[in-house]
């Protein structure tokens, strides 16, 4: 079979869905995963039954992935943590992610080590969302003590989305409020994994060099493409955006790990390395980049789809793109199963199965490959992707957001273009202001031209007369 | 000499274009002030104009209670426009966290 891995994926992902459906127990999926194993193991040399079993496996594994994520360690700190509780606690620990100043507010993830209640301290892990009510120089590792009341989240449901669930996917239990500065004891040491700290330094170098060249609101869209970080983009951007369709320009996609591959790819070539090296340090790259944009999961579904493509570039193997999809969706769902009902998941999955299932299908019965006109060939080709990845998301979208907007074809047909060219711009930019920052303004110039005339089209496009509407 | 591959050829064209588009850009945006509109985006593409806004279209942002947004407009009919963006605190429901909030969304010209 050559799909084997994408199959496989498909079951492992309705092994999660069925068992958030139901309620059984850890101990029976894994009996009646041991028996599985046994049968199959039998049939070894019936195909069918043994495909068929190794199927019926995956779908276990995926059940048994979800119900295990469910569990939290007897140290994890929800479990310190009461109903309605008003204890103040001590919490050691380190900052987990980058913090985020929005608003004059604070907040960031904050990474347990031991938690100290009524002079008595234990050790525990997991994690806690801080909020602070002032601005706090603080960053990603900075070893902290916090003083403060522990709360769950609220559900704050509406529909199907909940706060709650969205912080519980993140293996997010409980919120820290903090009000004075005096409940936070910075300790010496730091936390956290080196890798990232280096990734976290070589972003914030990347958006100080966007941000000397470009003015604000096109240093804010720039950063949002190029390095995955949209803080600074004004709520009416994203709104429009949003309701043309358009909003995926602003996210970190395989298009940007793509050309992070051939950038890196090209200067090594430039310097003279081999192909074999060459293609081990792409994928060092790819992990690097993956980081910086803060490890989405659109970004780690381009970065292992990369991975295995270079892979098997390096092994002289041929690479389907359906399994590399689907390894992609193993990896993140094997590290967090519960992300199979994050949205950016389900978005960022079913728009590239959409255009690689579509799009060759509609292009051969359009018999785009016959027409002799270029220019009329590239413009059809983009629209054809546009409307694959529209039909892949309608759904997902209608029923997360509200709202349908016919406009995004024509929307992405005019802005995907402009958008690719700020992201070249962008990649040209940033390495400029590494490596010869004199050049820098000559790619910034044209940069802003661009974000200026893609702002422009958006803004006009939403005001077509039926251009969306909310449900 | 170094073998490109066609792709590495034209990624090469495409950064000389960008940098001629470029220098071009910045020389004309020295001699034409209008040139520079283009190159910086105006603020009503990022923002709202608070004393141009009408009811309708306030409560379609959705980024106010309806109340709120009744008051804005009810106060800019009784004092005329906002002068500054400060002004939104002398509205009813409007404190300082939720002005820190509406600061980015809005402009006054």
């Amino acid at each position: 079979m050559k799909r084997l891995f994408a199959f496989s994926a498909v079951f492992y992902c309705l092994g999660i869905i069925l068992i958030s459906l139901t309620r059984i127990s850890f101990w029976l999926i894994l009996g009646l995963g041991i028996v599985t194993f046994a049968a199959a193991c039998l049939s070894f040399r019936n195909n069918h039954i043994f495909v068929a079993l190794v199927f019926l496996l995956s779908l276990i594994l995926g059940a048994l992935s979800l119900k295990n994520s469910y569990m939290r360690h007897k140290c994890n700190i929800s479990n310190f943590v009461f109903y309605n509780d008003d204890t103040i606690y001590g919490l050691s620990g380190f900052v987990d992610s980058q913090p985020v100043t929005e608003n004059k507010r604070t907040s960031f993830v904050f990474r347990t080590q031991e938690v100290q209640v009524n002079n008595l301290k234990w050790l525990c892990n997991g994690k806690v969302l801080v909020k602070m009510d002032f601005p706090q120089n603080l960053s990603y590792a900075d070893s902290l003590i916090l003083q403060g009341v522990l709360r769950r989240p609220y559900g704050f449901s509406s529909g199907s989305y909940s706060y709650r669930d969205y912080l519980s996917r993140q293996e997010i239990y409980l919120l820290m409020h903090i009000k004075n500065s005096l409940q936070i004891i910075p300790q010496l040491n730091k936390g956290g994994s080196r890798l990232i700290i280096f990734s976290l330094w070589l972003r914030s170098r990347m958006e100080q060099v966007i941000s000397r060249y470009l003015p604000v609101l096109p240093a804010g869209i720039l950063s949002a493409m190029v390095l995955g970080q949209k803080n600074s983009i004004p709520w009416l951007v994203k709104d429009y955006m949003v309701k043309s369709g358009t909003v995926h320009i602003l996210v970190v996609s395989g298009f940007n790990v793509g050309i992070v591959a051939f950038i890196v790819n090209l200067l090594l070539k430039i310097i003279r390395i081999r192909r074999r090296q060459r293609i081990i340090l792409t994928i060092i790259c790819l992990f690097i980049y993956c980081l910086i944009t803060g490890a989405s999961n659109p970004v780690i579904r381009a970065t292992v789809m990369g991975v295995v493509f270079l892979s098997a570039y390096l092994l002289k193997r041929g690479a389907d793109i359906y399994n590399c999809l689907a390894c992609a969706a193993l990896f993140i769902l094997g590290v967090n199963p519960r992300q199979l009902f994050d949205v950016g998941f389900q978005l960022s999955f079913a728009s590239v199965l959409a255009i690689i299932y579509l799009y060759p299908k509609i292009k051969s019965f359009l018999r785009l490959d016959n027409c002799k006109n270029g220019a009329l060939k590239f413009i059809c080709e983009g629209c054809l992707v546009s409307l694959c990845a529209w039909f892949g998301t309608m759904g997902i979208i209608a029923y997360n957001f509200r709202i349908i907007a016919p406009v995004t074809v024509l929307a992405n047909i005019l802005i995907v273009p402009l958008a690719t060219l700020i992201t070249l711009c962008g990649f040209s930019l940033v390495l400029c202001g590494f490596f010869c920052p004199f050049f820098g303004g000559i790619f910034s110039t044209t940069a802003a031209m661009l974000i200026t005339l893609l702002l422009n089209i958006n803004a006009a496009v939403i005001k077509i007369p039926g251009a969306y509407f909310y449900l | 000499m170094l073998n490109f591959t066609p792709e590495e050829k034209r990624v090469i064209l495409f950064l000389l274009i960008i940098a001629f588009c470029g220098i071009t850009l910045n020389n004309l945006a020295k001699v034409n002030y209008r040139i520079k509109k283009l190159i910086c985006p105006q603020v009503h593409l990022a923002k709202i104009d608070l004393n141009k806004i009408s009811l309708e279209e306030l409560t379609r942002t959705r980024c106010l209670p309806i109340k709120t947004a009744q008051r804005i407009i009810s106060y800019r009919l009784q004092h005329g426009n906002f002068s500054s963006l400060e002004a939104l605190k002398e509205v009813k429901g409007i404190g300082d966290q939720r002005y820190e909030k509406l600061k980015g969304i809005f402009f006054v010209e």
